[in-house]
């Protein structure tokens, strides 16, 4: 960046994920200039860099594709120290015994329990790594208080935001039909088609819904539903058809399944869009007025190296869009001199970093009485959607359940645990053999013969649970000096705990994963967590109590939520600010609750739904 | 019979692996895999390793099965880890140290699941043979068609070559 550069915008967006991007894209079409500020490394030329870094990386997980390298560039297995790093982000890896290691873990875990998602900053966003699920939400997701009298409303209902879930199709390009999607009330407007077909169902899909469908379990039809997915079932905005590489998370290795790249490339070509990498905004500057004036920045060219510069913006209106931990941080780091002692956006409810949400995972695996072919095809392709709703709902929190393609790679790290297993005479899979007992090294047609067996035939399900929104569930900037970045600004202090409405859900989610495993004649793997696991909860199950592992799900909500009232939101139903009327927050922050679906498709709506808003401000 | 040193190691790979030696080392491999796997394994275990090409090479006429439990059950430790190692190689494109494996199999194993490993390259990862006994293909690497996981895939046999 020059020092003669233009730092007067229309509009300045921070963060350069799918929410800013489709800002970012409509207000450009729309004639204003544009400014985002990115934290990370911008766009690449091409993907290969990425490909390539997830395929020689023993540790596949979410975020080893992406920029900064988690690992030091010595290329020894020991993590980067998140202090030394300009733009660091937390990784699964820092989920065991190093979980509140600040020298391991970015987000600096005050507990009781660990909070286990992650998330991306680098142009395009967590979206780099989603799976590509793209549902809407279910109309009693917007008003759980009024229809169950738990969690809250949210200021307005599905009516009001489904020509944005159609708007958002579109941009994404979601292949899904309506005939399968509409279920417990969930509308759509006459004639209204999805932009492409629905993927094609796995053999993975067909052997679930002939043990499953037409069933019912504690008063709950159990119905399996085509996902709809942002992966193109046939050419769409000049990308490929999907080829079922089984690797959505953390890649597509063809770009066939949709991230905000797309759009952000999109907004390049107004030629009214400007993207700043590397350029981490470090304080929001409110005037006198209570209108947000500026924001600053500072900015560095290599993930480890020094800043190498800093400057401030100025715009009409400002949006944050850096997800729900980078957002509220910046907030509640911004403190004017004083003149915001509690952070920006934040005087008047207080609410700002608090309600931090997930979907708590329940995993469990199973080998099926036959092979149903595994590792072939999206990683997923089919959910059981039926448990999302129902009078339940008054006494424990509702799920859906997501059926995997990808074998026992989620829970063991297949096929690499059982093929060593095998090769090495070990049994950490529980395969070798199956049932305990003297475990076999096996070599010859005999490998491949019990290979072939055991990997034909694992399946997983994921049961993705709503969790309650908690004010004391929250995150806020690491006030300990030696907590920060490479760059001086403090971590994120993450406190987590699960509610025992939620806990009641995980616990019915282990009661319906054995009642499906037995309806499929399917053998149960599914291990209890490690005496040490952080991640490790007591949930009721049957009756009793029984200790269980949850995962995180990438979906990370709630941290400044929109409402009806300045004192118990932070942003009115317009996503914009209660206390700065030219500070819009978006993202899956704004959500009032963590509702029971992936949370991107509304992520989506509601962002072009704010560039609306903003475009009629700038008018 | 030829017995070039990486006529060898295909053929112990192939006794090994299960996999016949035409999908190890295809007459048109612009891959080469075998050649960065023998190269892998010579840099590693330089003299063992000639040592199990060597009872490999004095053994090869013997069935299959025969020649297996020689290397694995009958040559000490050495060998025994080295040709786990050359195995998983194959499978998971990775090296798996032997004195590694060797811990798994003692009375004090690990806590870790799975012994510590690297990858070997990226054609080594998505050459891996445990994905196509899977009768698939290495994860983020699929020569399939749109579809193809809604209909059963091709045999076993088709995958790993040889057989009746």
């Amino acid at each position: 960046m020059s020092a003669a550069q233009n730092n007067s915008f229309d509009v300045v967006i921070v963060g350069a994920g799918v929410a800013g991007a489709l800002i970012a894209k409509q207000l450009g079409l729309a004639g204003k200039k544009v400014l985002i500020l990115e934290s990370g490394a911008g766009l690449p030329t091409n993907i290969n860099g990425f490909v390539d870094r997830f395929y020689t990386a023993l540790a596949k997980v979410p975020e080893i594709p992406y920029t900064p390298n988690l690992f030091n560039p010595q290329g020894s297995a020991n993590l980067q120290d998140p202090t030394l790093m300009n733009a660091p982000r937390p990784s699964v890896l820092t989920l065991g015994s190093n979980w509140k290691d600040p020298k391991q873990s970015y987000l600096i875990q005050d507990g009781p329990h660990a909070f286990g998602s992650t998330y991306e900053r680098v142009a395009g966003g967590t979206m780099r790594h989603w799976l590509g699920t793209s549902l809407r939400f279910v109309p009693n997701d917007f008003c759980m208080q009024s229809q169950y009298q738990q969690e809250v409303n949210w200021p307005f209902g599905y009516p009001q935001v489904e020509p944005w879930y159609g708007e958002a199709e579109k941009e994404i390009g979601v292949s899904a039909n309506v005939a399968d999607q509409a279920y417990l009330g969930i509308t759509f407007p006459p004639g209204y088609k999805y932009p492409m077909n629905p993927i094609v169902p796995s053999l993975v899909d067909d052997a679930v819904i002939q043990g499953v469908n037409g069933t019912s379990f504690q008063g709950v039809p159990l119905t399996v539903t085509n996902t709809p997915a942002g992966r193109n079932s046939q050419p769409y905005q000049s990308r490929r058809v999907c080829a079922g590489n089984t690797n959505c998370i953390p890649i597509c290795p063809i770009q066939a399944k949709y991230d905000p790249s797309v759009t952000l490339e999109q907004a390049l070509n107004t030629g009214n869009v400007q993207i700043w990498p590397q350029t981490v905004a470090s304080e929001v500057i409110v005037d006198g007025n209570g209108r947000i004036s500026q924001i600053n920045y500072l900015q560095y060219q290599e993930p480890g190296g020094p800043q190498t510069g800093s400057g401030s913006v100025t715009a009409k209106v400002f949006v944050i869009a850096a997800h729900a931990i980078e957002t509220p941080k910046l907030l509640l780091m911004s403190k004017n001199g004083g003149r915001t002692p509690n952070g920006v956006a934040n005087s008047s409810s207080g609410q700002v970093g608090k309600n931090l949400m997930d979907h708590p995972l329940y995993l469990a695996w199973a080998l099926m009485p036959k092979p149903v072919f595994g590792y072939r095809g999206p990683l997923s392709t089919s959910g059981i959607e039926s448990t999302r709703d129902g009078s339940f709902r008054k006494q424990r929190a509702a799920f859906r359940i997501e059926i995997g393609n990808e074998g026992w790679n989620f829970p063991i790290n297949d096929p690499y645990t059982t093929t060593v297993d095998f090769i090495n005479g070990i049994n950490q899979s529980g395969l070798n053999p199956i049932g305990g007992g003297q475990p076999q090294a096996l070599f010859g047609p005999g490998l491949v013969n019990s290979l072939n067996d055991r990997l034909t035939r694992q399946f997983r399900l994921g049961f993705l649970v709503e969790q309650s929104p908690d004010s004391s569930n929250c995150i806020t900037p690491s006030t300990d000096k030696t907590q920060v970045d490479h760059l001086g600004l403090p971590r994120p202090k993450i406190k987590y705990d699960i509610s025992p409405y939620t806990r009641a859900g995980l616990g019915a989610a282990v009661e319906f994963a054995d009642q499906i495993f037995d309806q499929l004649k399917a053998q149960q793997f599914t291990t209890p967590p490690a005496a040490d696991d952080p991640s490790a909860i007591e949930v009721p199950v049957n009756g009793k109590q029984k200790r269980i592992k949850y995962f995180g799900s990438g979906h990370i909500v709630g941290t400044y939520c929109m409402g009806t009232t300045k004192s118990n939101s932070v942003v009115n139903s317009e996503q914009r600010s209660w206390d700065h009327p030219n500070l819009f927050l978006v993202g899956s922050g704004v959500f009032p609750t963590v509702a029971t679906g992936n949370p991107t498709l509304t992520i989506a709506a509601l962002s072009l739904w704010a560039a609306q808003t903003i475009k009629k401000d700038l008018a | 019979m030829s017995d070039t040193p990486m006529d060898l190691f295909v053929g112990l790979s192939s006794v090994l692996t299960g996999v016949d030696k035409s999908m190890l080392a295809p007459p048109l491999d612009p891959i080469n895999i075998k050649q960065t796997y023998f190269d892998y394994a010579q840099n590693k275990a330089g003299a063992t390793f000639q040592q199990l090409l060597s009872i490999y090479q004095a053994n090869q006429t013997l069935p299959p099965a025969q020649i297996g439990d020689i290397i694995l059950n009958q040559s000490g430790d050495d060998i025994r880890y080295l040709a786990r190692t050359v195995m998983l190689m194959w499978y998971l494109g990775s090296w798996y140290d032997p004195a590694e494996l060797k811990k798994y199999n003692s009375s004090k194993p690990p806590t870790d699941p799975v012994p510590a490993a690297a990858v070997i390259s990226s054609a080594a990862y998505t050459s891996g043979w445990s994905w196509n006994v899977a009768q698939a293909h290495p994860m983020g690497y699929s020569n399939f068609t749109y579809g193809y996981w809604s209909k059963l895939p091709p045999t076993l046999q088709d995958f790993i070559g040889g057989g009746s």
